[in-house]
């Protein structure tokens, strides 16, 4: 039960980046378009649901003065060993989802998580608040990618959608980074309206 | 002071792990990736090559060509040229030479094919990391490069500096570097006389070296 709570919790409740805003950097960055967003939100998954595992099982290990430290050498030193590994194995993959990994180290949420999370519980429930924080995090990357990609290149995923007209003249400054910071504000603002509501409700 | 050392041992300890692991990986990984490299390049020659003389298998082999002094290219003062022939005959079919010129985060590489009298026939980007969704997209082909084909130095401009050329959308910086570096790619190969025909003169001071440090539009690319 507590499982599936834990599964459940970063896709609403405690969203990373609705709720917890965190992973602001990569989350700005990549967003520019819907194939960009399921990338990174990929490649952020496949890392945390890592990087949870390993700092829950050694949690008792870990003291904890040297905590910090030690959650970033071992998410880097995972991150450059999946880099490593992917190129010379993968290089497909690694050439659609590399650019995003070198991003991944400077993701907040993934301290943020092997820090609030990961070092106080089993490694199942590590793994299951992993899984839903990287749907929470690739849902949340791809709901602002939808409008940055729509508005300013009239594109969805690729699929043309708004015409040919509209692509000639588009809404530029929506793929531009000053866009994602205005329409990140209309989002974060209608989830507190959101959320406001539910409570007035109560 | 007892628990300092203790500590500090345990940290030295994850560190090492952590060493030992990437240099294993590292050393295991390092020449696989090399030799993928190299794979990709001689892939990309071919790509690029083969409109010079589409069905046949090509020979290359590189030249020297002194490069140009540019702002957009980032290079050892020579250009990598390599002259590409159909084997059994030695007689060159045309020119593959890789152009570096500095976009908006990355240098952009690109390859590019040369006919005997000095028109590209083909190019295609080999790297870049460009902002997604914005001068990434220089790796769509009919986004800017696909214009190049036929060009020869003196038309290889974009419009915005004199040529005829379109930058793509919010992306100057990326086009302009594209653009440039393999204009001036082909200058330099023309000074080194290897094209047949004298009627493509290399331009002199071209419009584009002059506004090449106010590039205008803070934001774009």
């Amino acid at each position: 039960m507590s499982l599936i709570k834990d599964l459940t919790k970063g896709i609403y409740r405690e969203n990373p980046v609705f709720k917890l805003v965190l992973g602001m950097c990569p989350f700005l960055a990549v967003t520019t378009s819907v194939e960009n967003a399921l990338g990174m939100g990929a490649a952020a998954t496949f890392v945390l649901i890592c990087s949870n595992f390993l700092v829950s099982l050694f949690r008792n290990i870990i003291p904890s003065k040297v905590r910090i430290p030690c959650y970033i050498v071992i998410i880097a030193t995972f991150v450059t060993l999946v880099d490593m590994v992917m190129n010379a194995y993968l290089p497909d993959l690694h050439k659609s989802l590399g650019i995003f990994i070198p991003l991944i180290v400077v993701n907040c949420i993934i301290l943020g998580r092997a820090e609030g999370y990961a070092n106080r519980h089993p490694v199942l429930n590590s793994i299951a608040d992993a899984v839903g924080m990287g749907i929470g995090f690739t849902l949340a990357m791809v709901i602002l990618a939808s409008f940055r990609e729509l508005l300013g290149n009239g594109t969805w995923l690729n699929i043309n959608v708004l015409g040919t007209a509209y692509q000639n003249q588009p809404l530029l400054i929506a793929i531009l980074a000053p866009g994602a910071f205005i329409l990140l504000c209309f989002i974060l603002g209608f989830f507190n309206i959101l959320e406001k509501r539910k409570g007035g409700r109560q | 002071m007892a628990e300092i050392i203790k500590v500090g041992l345990i940290l030295m300890l994850v560190a090492l792990v952590a060493a030992v692991a990437l240099g294993l990986v590292n050393s295991r990984t390092a020449s696989i990736i090399a030799v993928q490299k190299e794979l990709e390049k001689q892939n990309a020659m071919n790509e690029v090559a083969g409109s010079l003389s589409p069905g046949d298998s090509l020979a290359f082999d590189s030249l020297s060509v002194a490069g140009l002094e540019n702002p957009y290219m980032i290079c050892d003062n020579t250009l990598n040229v390599m002259r590409v022939s159909v084997p059994p005959d030695t007689s060159s079919v045309g020119y593959v030479f890789i152009a570096y010129g500095k976009g908006y985060s990355s240098t952009v590489q690109t390859m590019a094919a040369v006919e005997l009298d000095g028109s590209i026939s083909s190019t295609i980007i080999l790297y870049q990391q460009e902002t997604p969704g914005l001068g990434a997209n220089v790796e769509n082909p009919s986004k800017l490069i696909e214009k190049f084909n036929r060009l020869t130095a003196s038309e290889c401009l974009l419009t915005k500096d004199g040529g005829g050329i379109d930058a793509m959308t919010g992306c100057t910086i990326t086009s302009r570097a594209v653009t440039n570096s393999v204009r001036t790619g082909l200058e330099a190969m023309n000074e080194a006389g290897l094209f047949n025909s004298g009627d493509n003169e290399p331009a002199e001071e071209n419009p584009a070296d002059a506004t090449v440090e106010s590039s205008e539009e803070g934001g774009t690319e």
